[in-house]
């Protein structure tokens, strides 16, 4: 029985990390259209980035985390205004494709400032141990699956409230007819991008504190497309809850069945979810006219 | 009376080419094609066979993402599987070369099948995501093969003897690949100019549109798949008789990239550009290195140290700026060279 909670509460803990770029890939895919694949890229250079401010100025958990929001955001700005912007109105191919040679690039510029060695992101308290169900669990852990939830609600009360989050909703429905409505795509675009990157940020510190930073990190990005999948490309909120699912689904399987169906766990899970629902289980059935 | 030249058949109007010029031009490479392993040196002859099976993989993507529209990024699996289906007819099976190349197409082209039947209910990124969860699962599967696929140790290959040609020799190695090279290519270029290229293209153009015009999307995305994983398994199978050594690590992700990144930058949906794209990427390398090297040991020690991550920044800035700036890619470039050869000095 303990075994179980063990690996149900690792499992939610990874499964937050996850969540966390399921939800960047979300932002992204509901604002512009488009899969961003360069997203584990992202998390990556920002943990990267973090790690080296972290390491230097010798910054406390809060601190550090604020920095990958911040570094995130701004990576993502850049990303946006540099590559994605003047691809803006290409065919949907073109684009998604450049974010293919992003993801690339940036791939190989971590190697190439980092080198290929793995490191250590060593924050005070984050290694403490907190008894759960009277399983032990680490702090680092607990605290990504709390972050994984604000940041659902906060997204929600974004999406739903607020006036951007509101020109959001209306680019993702209908782009010319939010554009004749006066809402800049542009903005909305780079906007997305910052936030979805900060996301990505934030799931790639979590990663490195609680995994160890190494340069195979940037697999987040593939990792988390099945829950992005399970959710609906089109729905953040269903792609951050399918987040916590994959994680625990992988987890389960990497404790009873042979280590290997772990890694593809996730893939078997959205082929079988794509056959039955191509839209992903919380996405909305597009209906095409030609 | 003919008030131009004007194309009055069916056949004028699919031709390859009508041009004498053309059919010239093509036969003197052809020519130098065939004694070019007689002349160059032995780094050249290598970098050149490179390119041939190169050509091969990325004529199969060219099928399915070119004309067809269907993005993989698992392209690089049916390559692994072709190159497995072979190392394993031959090492375990005791098939001879020919029959065990056939297996290295039919084996990949029912993964195909098995890929391409999710295609018909997925949309575009759905679809891509779903390849590359397929490569994921292919390489967990033959690791996970035991003594049938040697694990994590791969299945080590004697070139083969095919023909009375011992393709030990570098140079026979060439000419077998460059054989296979050219019927692929001639394959590839005619397909395209029969009913089911037309096809595969109205698909890709739009997919609804193509049904209501009585094209069956089962039956030709499907055929898509096939045909183009039977291609990629062939060249998987040339790849792995190349560098005689068939192991997971020799197939990775990159590769699936580097094709794109070929059909990309050769100009999407056209077999001029993916072989202009091939020899321009597969080039990219060693260009890239010459020209650094002169500016001195330093830059051309990082090279040689992190060639991997060079190779592929290289790959995505490639991408990125043949997207950003000029998306016909080099097909496009090369028809602007014809026309500015051929009107000179007139602009048009």
């Amino acid at each position: 029985m303990m075994y179980v909670v063990e690996l149900i509460l690792t499992g939610l803990a990874v499964g937050a990390i996850y969540g966390l770029v399921a939800m960047a890939f979300a932002v992204i895919y509901k604002a512009t259209g488009i899969v961003n694949f360069a997203q584990g890229e992202l998390g990556m250079l920002t943990a990267y980035a973090s790690w080296s401010l972290a390491v230097t100025l010798g910054t406390g958990a809060i601190l550090t985390v604020l920095i990958a929001v911040v570094a995130g955001a701004i990576f993502g700005l850049l990303a946006e205004r540099l590559v994605m912007r003047p691809m803006l109105g290409e065919p949907l191919l073109s684009v998604v494709l450049v974010t293919v040679g992003l993801a690339v690039v940036l791939r190989s510029i971590v190697m190439l400032v980092w080198g290929p060695s793995p490191k250590t992101l060593e924050l005070p308290g984050a290694d403490t141990i907190v008894s759960v169900f009277e399983v032990g669990i680490r702090t680092s852990q607990l605290s990504v699956i709390a972050l994984l939830l604000v940041s659902l609600i906060s997204f929600w009360a974004f999406l739903r409230f607020s006036r951007f989050g509101m020109a959001m909703r209306a680019v993702a429905a209908d782009e010319r007819t939010a554009r004749l409505m006066g809402i800049s795509t542009a903005r909305v675009q780079a906007v997305a991008w910052a936030l979805s990157s900060a996301l990505a940020g934030l799931a790639g510190v979590f990663f490195a504190v609680v995994y160890g930073l190494s340069p195979t990190i940037f697999e987040l990005g593939l990792k988390a497309f099945p829950a992005t999948v399970l959710g609906g490309f089109d729905s953040i909120l269903g792609s951050g809850g399918s987040g916590l699912a994959i994680g625990v689904i992988e987890n389960l399987v990497g404790g009873y069945l042979p280590s290997t169906l772990k890694e593809i766990a996730g893939f078997l899970v959205i082929l079988v979810v794509l056959m039955v629902r191509p839209f992903g289980l919380f996405g909305e059935k597009r209906i095409e006219r030609v | 009376m003919r008030s131009g030249y004007f194309k009055q058949t069916f056949e004028e109007l699919i031709v390859l080419t009508d041009s004498p010029t053309v059919k010239a031009w093509t036969a003197l490479l052809v020519l130098a094609l065939l004694v070019a392993p007689l002349v160059v040196g032995s780094y050249m002859l290598s970098h050149m066979t490179v390119i041939l099976y190169t050509l091969v993989g990325v004529l199969g993507l060219t099928i399915l993402t070119g004309f067809t529209g269907l993005i993989s990024l698992g392209h690089v699996a049916f390559m692994m599987i072709g190159a497995y289906a072979y190392a394993i007819a031959i090492t375990r099976f005791g098939w001879t070369p020919l029959p065990a190349m056939l297996l290295a197409g039919i084996v990949p082209a029912v993964f195909g099948l098995v890929v391409g039947l999710p295609s018909l209910r997925l949309q575009g990124l759905y679809l891509a995501i779903t390849t590359l969860a397929f490569s994921y699962i292919i390489n967990a599967i033959v690791l996970s093969g035991g003594k049938f696929t040697g694990a994590s140790r791969g299945i080590s290959l004697v070139r083969p003897v095919i023909f009375g040609l011992d393709l030990n020799v570098d140079r026979n190695f060439y000419w077998f690949c460059l054989a296979i090279a050219t019927i692929v290519l001639l394959a590839t270029l005619n397909l395209r100019r029969s009913y089911i290229g037309r096809a595969l293209v109205a698909i890709r153009d739009n997919d609804i549109a193509a049904r209501t015009m009585g094209i069956n999307l089962w039956r030709y995305k499907l055929l898509a798949f096939v045909l183009s994983a039977f291609i990629t398994g062939i060249a998987g199978s040339l790849m792995g008789m190349y560098i005689n050594y068939v192991t997971v690590e020799g197939f990775p992700f990159l590769i699936s990239i580097e094709a794109l990144a070929i059909i990309i930058v050769g100009g999407i949906g056209s077999v001029l550009g993916a072989v202009l794209g091939t020899v321009f990427i597969v080039s990219l390398p060693d260009v890239i290195s010459a020209v650094l090297g002169v500016f001195g040991a330093q830059t051309n020690d990082l090279l040689t140290r992190m060639a991997f991550e060079v190779k592929s920044a290289l790959y995505g800035l490639a991408i990125i700026a043949f997207l950003r700036f000029d998306p016909r890619g080099l097909r496009g470039i090369w028809h602007d060279l014809r026309h500015a050869w051929v009107h000179w000095p007139q602009r048009f």
